[in-house]
Order: C-alpha cells, then sequence, then structure tokens
C-alpha cells in the first residue's frame, strides 16, 4: 500500500460504503422469502457488515490519532491523469448509448477516435487510422465472422448489401 | 482399447492438420478477448460443425477448445486482463512478471503448462477412464461444497497484505455473488428490478470490468505499463527468452504435473470448471511451496499453477460426458449437441458402440495439444513486445474492445453497461488496496458454492450435520483444515526460529 493511500481515509471507505448500501438493499430485498433463498446470503452479508463494522473503526482511529485525513486523493490521484480517465468514462458510456442507433463500426470508430483525442493524440492522420483499423477488426470479428447479434446500423447495412450476406 | 487401434487414432487424428490448425488459432484469437468462451464460440460455428463429418466436427470443436483455455493466460500475464475466468489466478503472478520485462518468460511458462498439463492429463484420462468416470459419481454437492471452500480460501490468502480489506472485498464479492433467483424457488434476490440479473451476475462483463477497464483506467499513469527496466528488457528480447522460458519449465516440471491433476479432478464434476481448477490449484501451489511469501509477486509457480490447471480441466469436463452423459460442462453440452446430432449418443455403450469417437476424442485432444506447443511457442517473442505500446493508444482499445466483448456472450446491451460498472468499482478497489480478484473469486465461486450448500441441506432437510456425513468429504474437510493451519503453524515456526537466533545472537 502507498503511503499516500494510507492517509486518504475518506477513499478507503468508498468500497466499504458501497459494500453496505448494497448489502442493506440485499437484506431488505429478500426480507420475506424461504429460508433456502436467503441463509447464504444472509450469512454471507452478517460477515461483511461485521467486518464492514471493523474497517470503519480501525479507520476512525487513524483518523483520531491523526494519522490519516479524510480526503480522496488516492482515488483520483494524480490529477495530471484524471481528466483523460473522466474522458475515457464518458466516450465509454456514450458509446454504450449510441451503440444502438448507430451500430457497431460506426459508433466504435467514433468513440476510438475521440478516446484517443483525449488521451492526448494529437496527429489526426494517426487518430483516424487507429479508429478505422479497430472498427474494421471489430466488424471483421464480430459481424462478419462469428455473426454476433451486434447492434447495426448504416455502415452495416451498406456492407451486408454491398457483400450480399443476409441476415 | 489395443496398441494398434490407439496408433491407428494418432494417426486418424494428425491426418485431420488442416482442421486443427485452423481451429487452433481460431481459439487462441477468440481466447485472447474475455467474452468468447469456447461454448459461445462453437454455438456461433454450430451450421459448420453440424454440416461436416463427424470426426473433423469433433477435431475442430476439441483444438478450438483447448487453444481457448490457453489463450485465455495470453492477456492475464501482457495487460492484467484475464481473457476467461480460468485464467483470473494467471493475473496475480503473470502481469508483474511481465512489469518486471518478464514477459516473454511468463507467456513461455503460460504456453508450456498449458500444453503440457493438457497432455499429461489427456493422456492419463486414456489410461484410467473407467475409473476416472466412477468419480464423478462420489463427488457430490457435500464433497463439492468443500472442494469450493478450497477455492474461497485464496481469498484469505489474497487478503494475507491487508487481511481486512481483502475480505471486505472477497465477502463484497460473494454477496454479489448470491444476486439472481435462488436455486430451490426460483425468487428474484437483488437484481435491482432488473430480468437480465435474474440469472445471476454474469461472470464476463464483471470479469471485463474488474480487470480490463479498471486497469485501463489505471494504466494511463504511466506511459507504459512496464518499468523502465522492464521495457530495456522488453526491448532487448531475444530468442534466449524463449529458452529462459522453456528452462523454467523443466525446473518446475513436478508442479505441472500435480496441478494438472488438480485440474483433471475438478473438471470431472460436471459443473465445476477452470475457474475454480485455478484458484484451488493456486491456492494449493502457494500453500506447499518453500516461498509462499513470494506468491503474487512475479514467481515462476504463480504461472504454471492456474495455468496447467486450467488444462487439466479440457479433459476431465469431457469424461463424465462421454462416459455418463452428463455434460461436464456448458462446452461440453454444445459439443454434446453436435454429436447428437450426427447420430452417438453420448453415455457408456459409446465406448462399445463408436470406440473409435469415445476414445478418438481424447487422442484429438493430446494431438491438438502437440500442434498447439509448436504454433504458440515462437510467437511468444513477438506477442511479449504489446508491452511496449504507449498506454495512450492500449487504454481507448481495451475498454472500447472489451465492452464490445462484454456483448457477445448473452448479447445483451445491459452486459456493456454492467461491465462499465463494474470497471468503476474495480478502479476503486485497485486504487484502494481492495483486491480485485478477491472480489471476482467471490463473484464467481459465491454461486457455486451457494448451490452446492443448498442442495446438501436440501437432502438433509437443513440439518448441516450432512455437510460431515460422508468419508471422503470428511478427508475434504481435514485436507481443508490442513490448508488453513498450516501456514499458521509455519508463521508460528518462523517467528520462533527467528525469536531463537536473535536470543542466541544476543548471548
Amino acid at each position: 500500500m502507498t503511503k499516500e493511500s494510507n492517509k486518504s481515509v475518506g477513499a478507503d471507505l468508498v468500497i466499504p460504503a458501497l459494500a453496505l448500501g448494497f448489502a442493506v438493499y440485499f437484506f431488505v430485498d429478500i426480507a420475506g422469502l424461504a429460508w433456502e433463498a436467503k441463509a447464504n446470503g444472509v450469512l454471507i452479508g452478517a460477515v461483511l457488515v461485521v467486518l464492514i463494522g471493523i474497517q470503519v473503526a480501525r479507520l476512525g482511529l487513524q483518523l483520531a490519532r491523526g494519522e490519516g485525513s479524510f480526503g480522496f486523493e488516492s482515488l483520483l490521484g494524480p490529477r495530471e491523469a484524471l481528466p483523460a480517465r473522466l474522458a475515457l468514462v464518458g466516450i465509454t458510456l456514450a458509446f454504450i448509448v449510441a451503440v444502438p442507433w448507430l451500430g457497431l463500426t460506426l459508433t466504435l470508430c467514433l468513440a476510438m477516435s475521440a478516446a484517443l483525442r483525449a488521451m492526448g493524440l494529437k496527429s489526426w492522420k494517426k487518430n483516424l487510422l487507429i479508429s478505422f483499423l479497430v472498427a474494421a477488426l471489430a466488424w471483421g470479428l464480430f459481424i462478419a465472422l462469428l455473426e454476433t447479434d451486434m447492434p447495426h446500423g448504416p455502415v452495416e447495412i451498406v456492407l451486408s448489401k454491398i457483400l450480399h450476406t443476409s441476415r | 482399447m489395443t496398441w494398434e487401434f490407439l496408433a491407428g487414432q494418432f494417426a486418424q487424428q494428425f491426418g485431420l492438420w488442416w482442421v486443427i490448425w485452423p481451429a487452433i488459432l481460431l481459439g487462441i484469437v477468440v481466447g485472447i478477448l474475455p467474452g468468447f468462451s469456447p461454448q459461445n464460440t462453437l454455438i456461433m460455428l454450430l451450421p459448420l460443425t453440424l454440416a461436416v463429418p463427424v470426426e473433423q466436427a469433433l477435431a475442430f470443436m476439441i483444438a478450438l477448445y483447448c487453444a481457448n483455455h490457453l489463450a485465455g493466460g495470453i492477456p492475464a500475464i501482457l495487460v492484467r486482463i484475464p481473457g476467461s475466468g480460468g485464467a483470473a489466478a494467471t493475473t496475480l503472478d503473470g502481469y508483474p512478471m511481465t512489469k518486471k520485462g518478464q514477459a516473454q518468460q511468463a507467456l513461455v511458462l503460460c504456453f508450456t503448462a498449458s500444453v503440457f498439463g493438457g497432455l499429461i492429463t489427456t493422456l492419463a484420462t486414456l489410461a484410467l477412464l473407467p475409473w476416472l468416470s466412477k468419480m464423478g459419481l462420489y463427488l457430490r454437492s457435500v464433497e463439492m461444497v468443500v472442494v469450493m471452500l478450497f477455492g474461497l480460501t485464496l481469498i484469505a490468502v489474497i487478503a494475507a497484505k491487508d487481511f481486512l480489506k481483502g475480505m471486505i472485498a472477497g465477502f463484497f464479492g460473494l454477496l454479489l455473488g448470491v444476486i439472481g433467483t435462488d436455486h430451490i424457488y426460483n425468487t428474484p434476490r437483488a437484481t435491482f428490478g432488473f430480468l437480465e440479473l435474474y440469472d445471476g451476475v454474469p461472470i464476463v462483463p464483471a470479469l471485463i470490468g474488474l480487470f480490463a477497464i479498471s486497469e485501463a483506467l489505471v494504466m494511463i499513469e504511466e506511459k507504459m505499463i512496464v518499468t523502465e527496466e522492464g521495457r530495456a528488457k522488453a526491448v532487448s528480447a531475444q530468442w534466449a527468452g524463449i529458452i529462459d522460458g522453456l528452462r523454467l519449465t523443466v525446473k518446475h516440471w513436478w508442479q505441472i504435473v500435480w496441478t494438472a491433476f488438480v485440474g483433471l479432478f475438478i473438471g470431472i464434476v460436471p459443473g465445476a470448471g477452470a475457474s475454480i481448477a485455478s484458484f484451488v490449484a493456486y491456492q494449493q501451489s502457494r500453500l506447499w511451496s518453500k516461498h509462499p511469501e513470494l506468491y503474487g509477486s512475479g514467481i515462476p509457480e504463480g504461472v504454471i499453477a492456474p495455468e496447467s490447471a486450467n488444462n487439466g480441466v479440457t479433459s476431465g469436463t469431457l469424461v463424465p460426458t462421454l462416459a455418463l452423459g452428463v455434460p461436464g460442462g456448458s462446452t461440453a453440452a454444445v459439443m454434446m449437441i453436435v454429436l447428437q446430432y450426427h447420430g452417438l449418443v453420448m453415455g457408456p455403450r459409446l465406448f462399445a458402440t463408436n470406440p473409435e469417437v469415445a476414445y478418438g476424442v481424447f487422442v484429438s485432444m493430446a494431438v491438438a495439444y502437440i500442434f498447439m506447443i509448436f504454433t504458440i511457442l515462437p510467437l511468444a517473442r513477438y506477442m511479449s513486445r504489446i508491452v511496449l505500446i504507449e498506454t495512450s493508444y492500449l487504454a481507448p482499445v481495451i475498454v472500447l474492445v472489451t465492452i464490445v466483448a462484454a456483448f457477445v456472450e448473452r448479447q445483451y446491451a445491459f452486459d456493456m453497461a454492467l461491465a462499465l460498472v463494474f470497471g468503476v468499482i474495480g478502479y476503486v478497489a485497485q486504487k484502494t488496496n481492495y483486491h480485485v480478484t478477491a472480489i471476482l473469486i467471490g463473484v464467481i465461486l459465491g454461486p457455486l458454492f451457494e448451490e452446492y450448500l443448498v442442495r446438501a441441506l436440501r437432502l438433509s432437510e437443513g440439518d448441516p450435520s450432512i455437510l460431515f456425513s460422508s468419508t471422503l468429504g470428511n478427508v475434504l474437510w481435514a485436507l481443508l483444515a490442513l490448508s488453513l493451519l498450516l501456514p499458521a503453524w509455519r508463521g508460528w515456526r518462523r517467528s520462533k526460529q527467528t525469536a531463537a537466533e536473535q536470543f542466541g545472537g544476543e548471548a
């Protein structure tokens, strides 16, 4: 563990908070079920809650002793990588939303180009070449070769007509 | 089965090289991508396998299946993205080896452990088939509860550095694994109202999120995934790296053998699979090692154990399929469909009516492994160069391509979003040292553990003493207790020794 993460007590609480939130939801959701349906989950959830309690107490003690701060530095840092990271998550989310309408090939090409730009690639020539290659390979593997049900858009429809493939 | 018959079978299978080689190449390509399980690929290629004669279909399916198992370790080693659940344990030491500039050696160890592990267990299966087929009958739900616990103890092993964080991660994963309908009444539990979660948390999106996406989000902090020293080694990668990998294989030959048998025995149990086998093999390998503290830092044994075990599973899975007519796994089920289409009925009679098919499956597997080693070994040098690509190119490709791969298994757009959610959870876990592998072990083994536990308790009408009712089960319980107590005893002895040395030094 890095020294920095030792100090960011707030960051260390994110996973326990998520786990606790889920455990509470789980307990509420299974309350009315038969014992066979909930025995295992109750057992696991109970142990998880106890472990989280110990962790919170441990981190609280660290804070009380002045050994940590209630910050999120270890989670968000280094600061210079944060914009690229957030952009990558945002672009991925946009990809997931757009792919049912635009189809795999076009959405992937656009998302790849945006992601490369967000990562700091300045050359548009390189950017477009990589984006095109990745999209073409994805089309070749996922649609042409393995015939998965990936969402179809204008590119897939045109290519399917050109290649006379029927789906 | 005579020697002449066996020799004829081998000759016939070698003659099918034109089927086996393309299947190996396709198996490697799809094995590298998380999301393409062998059963998915075989289902997609079903029209092809149904159209050709049964011997060719069988050779194709077997070669693709084995190559797929082997290839899952490649991205696990190079970029910390396991191609399948069975390769998740490979990341623990494979990726640290890459970071140290030993990607080539790690890849060679992955290939040789996979091939020799698969080959040894295939030949053993050929020789011991009548006895092995009975083994599946002895391993029932009671015994499988203990086998699952063997796998789950790996959480404690991983948690060694920060026990509390590791255990929270593991139990969080286990609780996530309970999502979905229960095994008795099919009532949904904690599904957030999503129909797509009724079958439980799908492994592929979880795997992609926890490893691929989270790793991509972390890797952009550095220019490259390898250290400066590692980069220098990777740039100057020569054939000597392959020779060194082979030397390490020979040095650890015994470990390949016994971990392969761990895979074989676990593979025989219907429903158990490569993930459990590789976790158990890694945990046992660490347990019996002379230097358990080095596991996780990038040592050859940490690559060999899971890779050999997950390929040992390949022949084990087919034992109940052929001998009992019960598919040992989903891939075996697809193979069974193809064979039934060709008019072959699985079960004990197959060995009398169609011995060339029954034994031919394992001969085909042995031949596929032989072809595989010559195909893939020379590629290790070139594959290891992937680590020289800058993370600004690598991260977007990893995130977007694996998000697409998350869709493939179940063909739900929901799975892509789920992978992203797991990616964010994995990123937070990585940055705050809650081990993502512990979460994944929980997600994979949790539902299986529950299934066997509930089944056993159902048989006893809720009486937990059933868990201690069988001789084999009790032997496994004793071994489990030994697994847990041995490291503690070793630690106590080591501290006693250290204290004695200090005392001696002071005197």
